[in-house]
C-alpha cells in the first residue's frame, strides 16, 4: 500500500566522490537473482551502511565487492580502478579489507599470527627470502610484527592476549583481532559484516566510537552491515536498504526509518506475514 | 603465561639437547665398522626424513593432501639417471667428475649439479602437477596427485619405447637404469659401497639444510600464508593471500626437497630402479608425516625414522624369528603392507595428531577447528 | 569454489555462463571421442571395415558393465557423505577370491561338472560373494569412517587407505601374489553370435546379464523405495534428514551395504570374465571405477555406468592399441582432464562448489 514510486532511488550518482562505485551489480545462482541490478556508491571518508531482513542479499553483495564472487552483470570500481572481477587478494592490495559475519580468524594461530597475516600483501619476503633470511627480511618481520603488535593494541587487546591462541580469546575479543587483521593491510576502505553481532549495548557503542576514530585519525571509510539499528542510526551518515537482492531505498538514517517500504520489508506486508 | 614466552623459556635446554643428539650422529659412524647395517640403516633413514620434510610443506604447512609425491622421487632419480650414467652411451660429457668416471661414456655430471638440477626439475613437476588442482577440494587433490603419480610410474616403466630422433630414449623401461655414479665431492674419492661413512654423513648434511629449510619457511611470511590456506582458504585470500602462487610454491618447495632425496637414494643405490616408484612409496612418506604429526617438523623427523625402522629392520629382523617361533607359517614380510595399514587406521583413530602434534594440528583434530570452511558466509539460499 | 582463485576474463552473464558450461561438457565429448574415431580412421584405411573397432568398444562395454558395479558403490558412498572409499576395490577383489574359493573349494565345481551344476553353484557364489562384500563394507564404515565422520576430510582417506592395504595383503596371503587362473567354467571367450562382423562373446552376456537386472534394481530402489528416498535426503542435506526422523547412520550403512553387494557381484563376474583373480585386481579396477565415476558426475548413479561404459571402451582401445601396460597412464590422463574442465562430469550439474 505504498505510494512511493517502485523504482528504487539510485543516488549513486549523487555521490561525486566515491571511494567504491557499482553499476547494474546481480548475481545470480542457478537461475535465481540474489541481487539485482544495484547502483551503489559509497562516499570517500564516509561511514555507510547497508540493511536489510535477512536473506536480502547483503552478504552476497559484499562477497562481489571483495572478489569473492563474480557479478553476473554489472560493474565495480574501486578509488577509479575496475575491480569486477578481481581476485580477492588483488583487491586487498587495493586497499579494501573485511571481516566476516561468522567470525573466520585462523583459530589456530595467535592473534598476532592472524594479524600479521594481514599484512601478507604489504610484505615482499618471497621463498628465497624466507629461508635465507637476509637483513631486509629480518627488518621486515621485526616491523610486520611491531605493526601487528601496535593494530591489536589498537583494536584494545593487551599485550599478554597477543600470543594467545585465537580461539582461546573471548567472542568480543576475537571480533577484535579480526578487525586488527583488517587494518593490518592500511586499507582505505574497510567492509565490515555485522560487526556488532553478539555484542551487548555497552560493546556496540565503543565500537560506534571506534569507527568514528577509525575514520578521523585514519582516514578510512567504512561501509558496514548491520542488524542492530541504533548502531545503524547512529553511526550512518548514509543508509542503504536492500530487500530479495534489490535496493529498496537510500539516504540518511532517519528518511529511511520512515519510509513505508522499508517498514514493510522489516515487518511483511499488512504486518502479518513472516 | 602466554604460549610463546613458556616456550622461549624452554629453548636453551632445547638447544643443548639438539646439540647433544648432532654430536651423536656425527660422530656414530665412527665407531662401527665401514659397512655397517646401522650406518646404511641410517643412510636410508635420513633420506626418508628429507622426503618426509618435503611432503610436509605441502600436506602439513599448505594443507594440500597428495598422494602422489612419488612422482618427485621418480623425476629426481631419472635426473641423475640421465646426467650421471652411462644411459646416453653416444654422448660423451664430462662435467666436474674426474678419475675413473671421467673416462666412462655418457653423460656424467657432477652429483651437486645433478642434485640441484633435480630440485629444479621436481620443481618445475611439482608446478605442473599442482596447477590443475588449484581449483580442487581436498580428496580431488589426493586423486589428481594420485593419479599423476601413477601417469609417471607407467612413463617410467615403459619409457624405453619413447624414443627422440635415433637413439634417445626417455628410460630404460623394467631395468631401469644400472649403475649410475656415486657421489663426487670436491676433493675427495668417488663415494663407493665400501665405505658408507661419507654416503652418510652427506645424508645427513642434506637432512640439515632440509629441516632448516623447513624451520625458516614456517616461521616466514610464506609459512604463515600456507597455514592461512590450510585453515581458511576464502579468509586466507580475502587478507591478501594469493591462493594460486602460494599454493604453487608449496607444490614447488615440496617436490624439490623430494627430487634431490630421490637423486640421493638412487646414487646410494646404484640404480634408478623403475619398480619402485609405487602408489605405496607416496602412502610410506605420507604416513612419516602423519604418524610424526602434521606440520610438526620434529614430529615428521621422528615419524621418518620409525616407520624406515619398521620397514626396514624390525619386519625383517625382528619379527622373522618371532614368527618363526610362534611357528607361524609366513614370512613376516608378506604382511608388510597389512601392518601398514593397520597402521593407518590405528592412527587415525586412535591418535589423529600424530606423536609429536604441532599444537595447531591438535585442535584442528580433536576440536574440529579450521575444518570445513568452504562457504562464504552468504545468506541462506534458495 | 568460485571465484577464490583464478578469475574468469569478464563479468559473465548468464548467457555466457551457460555457454561456457556447454563448452566444456561437449569439450569434454570430443575429447572422449578422439580415440575411438581416430582409431575408427585408421581401421577403415588398414582393415576396410570397423570391426576392429567395433569388437574393442563390444569387449569395452562389457568390461564397463563390471566396472559400473564398481563405480556405483564409489558414487553412492561419495553422493551421500563425500568421501572417496578407497577400499572399495579391494573390496570387489576379495568378492572375486570369495567367489572363487566358494565354487572351487566349497562347492567343488569344476570343468567336469554338469552344466545345472555349474550355472547354480556359480548363481549360490555371486550370492555368497555380494553377501561378504557387503557385510565387509558395512563393518569398514563402522570401524574406520563412522568414528571420523566429524574430522578433516584427510583421517577418512588415510583409514580408507590403510583398509586397503590391508585387504590387498589378505588377498596376498590367501592366494598369492602372482595372477591365479581359475577355470574356464563358461567358456569365457566362445562366441556366442556375431553381429555385423562384430563378435559378441559369452563373458559379454555373461557381464551384461548380471549388470543390467542390478543396475536396474539399485535405480528402482533408490528412486522408489522409502529406504531409496532416505539416501536420497540424506545425500542432499543430514541434517534436515536428520530432523526428519531418518536415522543417517543406518541410512549410510545401507549405502556401503548396497555398493557392497554389487562388488560382490562384479567380483564373480570378473573371476569368470578374466579367468583370473589377483590380489592386485583391486587397485586397478578401483582407480579405473573412480574414474568412471566422477567423468559421468560424481554420485549421480545414471552418470557412473555411462562413465563405466566410456572408461571400459577407452581402456580396452587402449589396451589393443597402445598395450595393455599405457592403459593406466591413459585413463588417469582422462581423469585429469575431467577433473580440470569439467569436475562436476558429463552428467552432474555445475554447482556452487562444483570442484
Amino acid at each position: 500500500m505504498s505510494s512511493e514510486p517502485d523504482s528504487p532511488p539510485t543516488n549513486a550518482d549523487e555521490v561525486p566522490d566515491a571511494i567504491l562505485r557499482a553499476t547494474g551489480v546481480s548475481k545470480i545462482f542457478g537461475g535465481l537473482s540474489a541481487v539485482s541490478d544495484i547502483d551503489y556508491a559509497v562516499p570517500r571518508r564516509g561511514i555507510v551502511s547497508i540493511i536489510g531482513p535477512n536473506g536480502a542479499g547483503k552478504t552476497t553483495f559484499f562477497n562481489m565487492l571483495t572478489g569473492l564472487y563474480k557479478p553476473s552483470t554489472g560493474r565495480i570500481a574501486f578509488d577509479e580502478g575496475d575491480i569486477t572481477s578481481g581476485r580477492p587478494d588483488r583487491i586487498t592490495k587495493l586497499g579494501m579489507a573485511r571481516t566476516f559475519q561468522n567470525i573466520r580468524l585462523f583459530g589456530t594461530m595467535s592473534s598476532l599470527e592472524n594479524v600479521m597475516v594481514g599484512e601478507h600483501s604489504r610484505m615482499r619476503a618471497g621463498l628465497a627470502g624466507s629461508i635465507i633470511r637476509t637483513p631486509r627480511v629480518r627488518r621486515e618481520e621485526r616491523k610486520v610484527r611491531e605493526k601487528a603488535r601496535e593494530e591489536l593494541a589498537y583494536v584494545g587487546l593487551q599485550p599478554s592476549q597477543h600470543d594467545q591462541l585465537a580461539i582461546n580469546l573471548s567472542y568480543g575479543d576475537q571480533r577484535r583481532v579480526e578487525i586488527a587483521r583488517a587494518l593490518a593491510s592500511d586499507p582505505k576502505l574497510l567492509l565490515l559484516d555485522e560487526p556488532t553481532c553478539g555484542m551487548n549495548p555497552n560493546e556496540s557503542a565503543r565500537l560506534v566510537d571506534f569507527m568514528r576514530k577509525l575514520r578521523e585519525e585514519r582516514g578510512v571509510t567504512i561501509l558496514l552491515i548491520e542488524h542492530d539499528m541504533k548502531v545503524v542510526m547512529n553511526v550512518s551518515e548514509r543508509v542503504t536498504v536492500l530487500d530479495h537482492g534489490e535496493k529498496i531505498a537510500e539516504g540518511g538514517p532517519a528518511e529511511v526509518r520512515a519510509n513505508p517500504r522499508v517498514i514493510e520489508a522489516y515487518l511483511g506486508k499488512s504486518g502479518t506475514e513472516g | 603465561m602466554s604460549e610463546v614466552r613458556a616456550a622461549m623459556s624452554r629453548r636453551p635446554a632445547q638447544i643443548a639437547l639438539f646439540a647433544i643428539v648432532l654430536a651423536f650422529a656425527v660422530a656414530f659412524p665412527l665407531f662401527l665398522p665401514k659397512t655397517d647395517g646401522n650406518t646404511d640403516f641410517m643412510v636410508t633413514a635420513l633420506t626418508y626424513v628429507m622426503m618426509a620434510l618435503g611432503l610436509n610443506i605441502v600436506v602439513g604447512f599448505a594443507g594440500l593432501l597428495d598422494l602422489g609425491y612419488v612422482a618427485f622421487y621418480a623425476i629426481g632419480s631419472y635426473v641423475l639417471g640421465w646426467l650421471a650414467s652411462g644411459f646416453f652411451a653416444n654422448a660423451n660429457i664430462h662435467l666436474g667428475v674426474s678419475g675413473f668416471t671421467s673416462s666412462l661414456p655418457g653423460i656424467h655430471v657432477n652429483w651437486i649439479i645433478v642434485g640441484i638440477v633435480a630440485a629444479i626439475v621436481a620443481a618445475i613437476g611439482g608446478i605442473l602437477i599442482g596447477l590443475p588442482t588449484l581449483r580442487l577440494r581436498g580428496d580431488y587433490i589426493a586423486i589428481v596427485t594420485l593419479a599423476f603419480g601413477e601417469i609417471i610410474r607407467v612413463f617410467a616403466l615403459n619409457g624405453d619405447a619413447i624414443t627422440f630422433g635415433k637413439d634417445v630414449r626417455l628410460t630404460a623401461g623394467r631395468q631401469g637404469i644400472t649403475p649410475v655414479d656415486p657421489i663426487q665431492l670436491p676433493g675427495i674419492e668417488r663415494f663407493n659401497p665400501l665405505d658408507l661413512r661419507p654416503w652418510y654423513w652427506t645424508a645427513l648434511v642434506l637432512a640439515l639444510i632440509t629441516l632448516f629449510i623447513n624451520f625458516r619457511l614456517r616461521d616466514s611470511r610464506l609459512g604463515r600464508a600456507w597455514i592461512a590456506i590450510r585453515e581458511d582458504e576464502v579468509a586466507a585470500s580475502s587478507m591478501g593471500v594469493p591462493l594460486v602462487r602460494t599454493k604453487l610454491m608449496a607444490y614447488a618447495t615440496g617436490a624439490a626437497l623430494g627430487g634431490t632425496a630421490g637423486a640421493f637414494l638412487s646414487s646410494y643405490q646404484n640404480t634408478v630402479n623403475a619398480d619402485s616408484f609405487q602408489f605405496s612409496f607416496s602412502i610410506f612418506v605420507l604416513a612419516m608425516v602423519i604418524l610424526g604429526g602434521l606440520g610438526s617438523i620434529w614430529g615428521v623427523v621422528i615419524g621418518a625414522i620409525a616407520l624406515t625402522y619398521i620397514n626396514v629392520k624390525f619386519i625383517p629382523d625382528t619379527l622373522n624369528p618371532l614368527f618363526n617361533d610362534i611357528g607361524v607359517g609366513f614370512d613376516p614380510t608378506e604382511i608388510t603392507g597389512g601392518i601398514f595399514g593397520f597402521l593407518l587406521v590405528t592412527m587415525m583413530i586412535v591418535r589423529p595428531e600424530g606423536l609429536l602434534p604441532e599444537r595447531r594440528r591438535k585442535l584442528e583434530l580433536t576440536e574440529g577447528i579450521g575444518v570445513g570452511e568452504s562457504d562464504l558466509g552468504g545468506e541462506a539460499h534458495p | 569454489m568460485e571465484a577464490a582463485s583464478v578469475p574468469a576474463p569478464s563479468a559473465g552473464s548468464r548467457p555466457l555462463d551457460a555457454a561456457r558450461g556447454f563448452l566444456q561438457r561437449w569439450g569434454l565429448i570430443v575429447v572422449l571421442l578422439i580415440l575411438p574415431v581416430w582409431f575408427g580412421i585408421q581401421d577403415l584405411s588398414n582393415d576396410g571395415n570397423l570391426v576392429r573397432l567395433g569388437n574393442n568398444l563390444m569387449a569395452g562395454l562389457s568390461n564397463g558393465a563390471i566396472i559400473a558395479l564398481i563405480a556405483l558403490g564409489y558414487t553412492l558412498v561419495y553422493g551421500i557423505i563425500e568421501l572417496i572409499n578407497f577400499a572399495h576395490g579391494d573390496v570387489f577383489m576379495l568378492g572375486s577370491f570369495v567367489a572363487f574359493q566358494f565354487w572351487n573349494v566349497v562347492l567343488g565345481i569344476g570343468l567336469g561338472s554338469s552344466v545345472p551344476a555349474i550355472v547354480l553353484g556359480l548363481l549360490l557364489s555371486m550370492l555368497v560373494a555380494m553377501i561378504v562384500c557387503a557385510t565387509l563394507n558395512v563393518m569398514i564404515e563402522r570401524v574406520g569412517y563412522r568414528p571420523l565422520r566429524n574430522a578433516p576430510k584427510l583421517a577418512p582417506l588415510i583409514t580408507a587407505v590403510g583398509f586397503s592395504f590391508i585387504l590387498q595383503n589378505v588377498g596376498l596371503l590367501w592366494l598369492g601374489g602372482s595372477p591365479r587362473s581359475v577355470d574356464d567354467l563358461i567358456k569365457a571367450q566362445d562366441t556366442v553370435f556375431t553381429f555385423v562382423g562384430i563378435s559378441v562373446s559369452r563373458a559379454d552376456l555373461l557381464a551384461f546379464g548380471v549388470t543390467i537386472p542390478l543396475v536396474i534394481a539399485l535405480t528402482t530402489f533408490v528412486a522408489r523405495s522409502r529406504l531409496g528416498r532416505a539416501m536420497r535426503a540424506t545425500a542432499q542435506d543430514p541434517e534436515a534428514a536428520k530432523l526428519m526422523g531418518i536415522n543417517v547412520d543406518t541410512t549410510i550403512a545401507l549405502t556401503f551395504l548396497l555398493g557392497g553387494l554389487l562388488a560382490g557381484a562384479a567380483g564373480l563376474v570378473s573371476a569368470l570374465y578374466q579367468t583370473n583373480v589377483w590380489f592386485f585386481s583391486g587397485f586397478q579396477a578401483g582407480l579405473l571405477a573412480f574414474t568412471a565415476a566422477v567423468m559421468g558426475g560424481i554420485g549421480n548413479l545414471r552418470g557412473a555406468v555411462l562413465g563405466a561404459l566410456i572408461i571400459g571402451c577407452i581402456g580396452q582401445i587402449s589396451d589393443n592399441r597402445f598395450g595393455g601396460e599405457w592403459t593406466a597412464a591413459v585413463v588417469f590422463g582422462y581423469l585429469v582432464l575431467v577433473m580440470v574442465f569439467r569436475p562436476q562430469g558429463l552428467i552432474g550439474e555445475e554447482t556452487r562448489e562444483a570442484g
